[in-house]
């Protein structure tokens, strides 16, 4: 096995008006969960395009557990589940499957017992009803959406890349995709996937990467990360509604730099030099009555937003998921 | 390959499943027996109507005229009905006969009137009138028995009597055509013409049913965003491909059902033509050497690819059904230009137009096999065109497999033939 999964060097993708992806150099250690955030058109989906050799970089290169990314043979160790889902309508569950399976080298009976296990644990196919044999269009929405999970994971790939997996996703699914994933990486397998919810990845992710308008704006495990950006941060909770009159300390800038305002919680960056012993004074004499007041380390949204800014938010960045 | 397998297998077996592709199968051959079937009732029904019989004749030769004109419109029946009335006036009441027989007509009494007199006689001049007088069939049959009633009549006065003038007259001529093409005589013309347009028309549906077929296919899948899966995990170049050879078999399929079945029920056709009322008619397929046999077919898959290939491109480019019936109109013209000219070709099949519309790679694959069916085609033309075709499927392949991988991916707004141009132009 080879030290990295995915190994991207100095890789750029231009189309007609614009520069997706520019000299993006990331290395995603094999048998962890990596994150790709960024807010929408950052060049995700580019990178991971590449990635699956669906679209070639201009310049660079991108190996793939140590073979070249063209390399026909590494596309059967991949699964991929892109942002946009959908499966042939009018087919046959089962059959959409198969063809899925046989697209990735698995064949035959092979295929059919794979089927059969993966439709009965995700309770597709039960003793009363098989909805292998219904047709796609059958299926609730909630059900497509498993039937997809299997197209991807029905090969058993070594690397398997989600494109936005949290999109759309019901709670139940989506607790199911968590599961699965936590599953995935206990045997040894590669997990990537991009999203720009920082909630999901923060839990999830044993490394990072952030991009935005197609470069790289930093990387690497999330909890080197965060020390990276210091302790500098203080969670602090209120009771009652005593936020009003802290919100004009909140302002003062030579306190604070930054405040994420979620009503009765706070996370807070300190300015630089700062005291946040005189920040916790100064809340106690307003009058506040302070339940919590923690330095933590920073959210992976807290240095997403420092670090892409607000032009990250203008594109459509959205935050806690 | 066994990827491309895949794929193939998805195309065909999804589509040769579905309840379309039964229902088409079946209702074909019926489509084209009536092609068949119909025009030769219509010939049959090129003889004259019973309404020929229905007639009044004002004769006013002050002869026995009229009378025999009568019989000889019956020809040789028996059936008192069949024999048209006669009245005989003084020319001077001709006027007023034919006002009132205009009335009788006009309240659909008889179908018409024919006025005989001297001048008739003379064989200078008679005039029918009625509401079968634009009917080709009726009409000649009426200038037939006034020529053999006058010619007869000629006879008598010459001193023939009335046994022979009948047995002189009697030409039951029956007039048969053969084709000679430079291979030597073969088949009748008629059966190589309806033939030769049974093939360019079943070529030319094909092509447009099954280039649509495919430009469906890739709009379900770029739509579906199945594209993107199937994408991860073959070439784009083996999906085009998967998807042209799998429609293509379901075509191929479909054809051969439809040749073989068509063939069966011409075996049967006469049969068929008898429960119609219409007389048997003699009508040999042109044979059909082995080597013919697979030139068809290498038009058909050539033709088909060419037309496929494009089609497919065009529906990786546009977002919708809506959109792609749009921008698929110049393919479209491409292939009704080809469709328009199946008549002319048919009846000049040696001509420059169709010389040149068999090597344009465009109209090749319906107008070349339409000439192989009806004339012989020198083998310099046949290379020139397969040769000219197999480039023309390369251009078309190359430049669809370029617009397919980029328009795939591309969703919003439809691309102008300019941005088109530029996916062209892109790596990968």
């Amino acid at each position: 096995m080879t030290e990295y999964a995915i190994d991207i060097v100095d890789v750029t993708k231009r189309f007609a008006e614009h520069t997706a992806v520019r000299n993006l150099t990331l290395r995603v250690p094999t048998g962890s969960v990596y994150g790709l955030l960024g807010p929408n058109g950052a060049g995700k989906t580019t990178t991971i395009r590449m990635i699956l050799n669906i679209i070639a970089p201009d310049s660079g290169k991108i190996h793939i557990f140590g073979r070249p990314s063209s390399d026909t043979k590494i596309t059967e160790r991949l699964g991929y589940l892109p942002e946009e889902r959908g499966l042939y309508r009018k087919m046959q569950v089962r059959r959409v499957l198969k063809f899925l399976a046989e697209l990735k080298g698995v064949r035959g009976r092979e295929a059919e017992k794979r089927i059969d296990e993966w439709l009965v644990r995700l309770s597709l196919k039960t003793p009363e009803k098989d909805w292998g044999l219904a047709k796609i269009d059958e299926l609730s929405r909630g059900m497509q959406q498993k039937v997809q999970f299997i197209g991807t994971l029905l090969h058993d790939p070594d690397l398997v890349i989600l494109d936005e997996p949290f999109s759309g996703l019901d709670p139940i699914n989506a607790q199911a995709l968590k599961d699965t994933v936590v599953d995935l990486k206990k045997r040894g397998k590669t997990v990537i996937f991009s999203t720009h919810l920082m909630d999901n990845a923060e839990r999830l992710c044993d490394s990072v990467c952030i991009i935005a308008r197609g470069e790289k704006v930093l990387d690497g495990a999330v909890t080197e990360v965060k020390e990276e950006h210091g302790q500098r941060n203080i969670a602090l909770a209120l009771e009652g509604d005593g936020a009003h009159g802290v919100a004009s300390i909140l302002r003062d800038n030579s306190l604070v730099r930054r405040a994420d305002d979620s009503n009765r919680f706070f996370e807070i960056e300190m300015a630089p030099g700062a005291d946040p012993q005189a920040l916790l004074r100064r809340i106690v004499e307003s009058g506040a009555s302070v339940q919590r007041f923690e330095m933590i380390q920073p959210s992976l949204h807290q240095i997403f937003l420092q670090k892409v800014g607000a032009q990250g938010i203008e594109e459509g960045m959205t935050g806690h998921g | 390959m066994a990827k491309l397998w895949a794929i193939i297998k998805r195309e065909y077996l999804e589509r040769v499943r579905s309840k379309w592709f039964l229902i088409a199968t079946f209702l074909g051959p019926l489509f084209f027996a009536a092609i068949i079937i119909v025009p030769a009732w219509l010939a049959s029904r090129s003889r004259a109507t019973t309404e020929v019989y229905n007639i009044t004749i004002l004769d006013a030769t002050g002869t026995n005229f009229g009378q025999r004109l009568a019989v000889a419109i019956a020809g040789d029946t028996t059936d008192k009905k069949k024999i048209p009335a006669v009245r005989n006036l003084p020319p001077a009441e001709l006027t007023q006969a034919e006002s009132l027989a205009t009335r009788d007509v006009m309240h659909k009494g008889k179908v018409g009137y024919l006025v005989v007199d001297q001048r008739t006689v003379a064989g200078e001049a008679a005039h029918y009138a009625g509401r079968n007088a634009s009917s080709i069939p009726d009409m000649s049959q009426l200038r037939n028995a006034l020529r053999e009633t006058i010619l007869a009549q000629r006879l008598e006065t010459i001193g023939i009597d009335n046994s022979r003038t009948k047995q002189l007259t009697f030409i039951p001529l029956d007039f048969s055509t053969e084709r000679i093409t430079e291979r030597g005589r073969g088949g009748s013309g008629v059966a190589s013409v309806i033939f030769g347009f049974a093939i360019g028309f079943l070529l030319y549906m094909t092509i447009i049913i099954y280039g649509q077929t495919i430009m469906s296919s890739v709009i379900e899948e770029k739509t579906s965003r199945v594209a993107e899966v199937v994408m991860s995990s073959v070439p784009t170049d083996t999906l085009l491909a998967g998807k042209v050879l799998g429609v293509g078999a379901v075509g191929l399929t479909q054809q051969i059902l439809w040749v073989a079945t068509t063939y069966v029920l011409l075996k049967l056709r006469a049969p068929i033509m008898a429960k119609f009322g219409a007389p048997p008619m003699t009508f040999g397929l042109p044979e059909i050497s082995m080597g013919a046999a697979i030139l068809f077919l290498l038009f058909f898959v050539l033709g088909f690819i060419f037309y496929s290939a494009l089609y497919a491109a065009v529906g990786s480019a546009v977002n919708s059904e809506q959109e792609a019936r749009q921008a698929a109109t110049p393919l479209m013209i491409m292939i009704v230009f080809a469709g328009v000219f199946i008549q002319p070709v048919l009846l000049n099949p040696t001509g420059t137009i169709a010389q040149v519309l068999s090597l344009l790679p465009i109209t090749s694959p319906i107008i070349m096999p339409i000439r192989m069916a009806v004339t012989g085609v020198p083998p310099l033309e046949m290379t020139g065109s397969i040769v000219l075709l197999i480039v023309g499927c390369l251009a078309a392949l190359w430049l669809a497999s370029r617009i397919y991988r980029v328009g795939l991916l591309m969703y919003g707004k439809r691309p102008t033939m300019k941005e088109m141009a530029r996916w062209v132009s892109y790596a990968r």
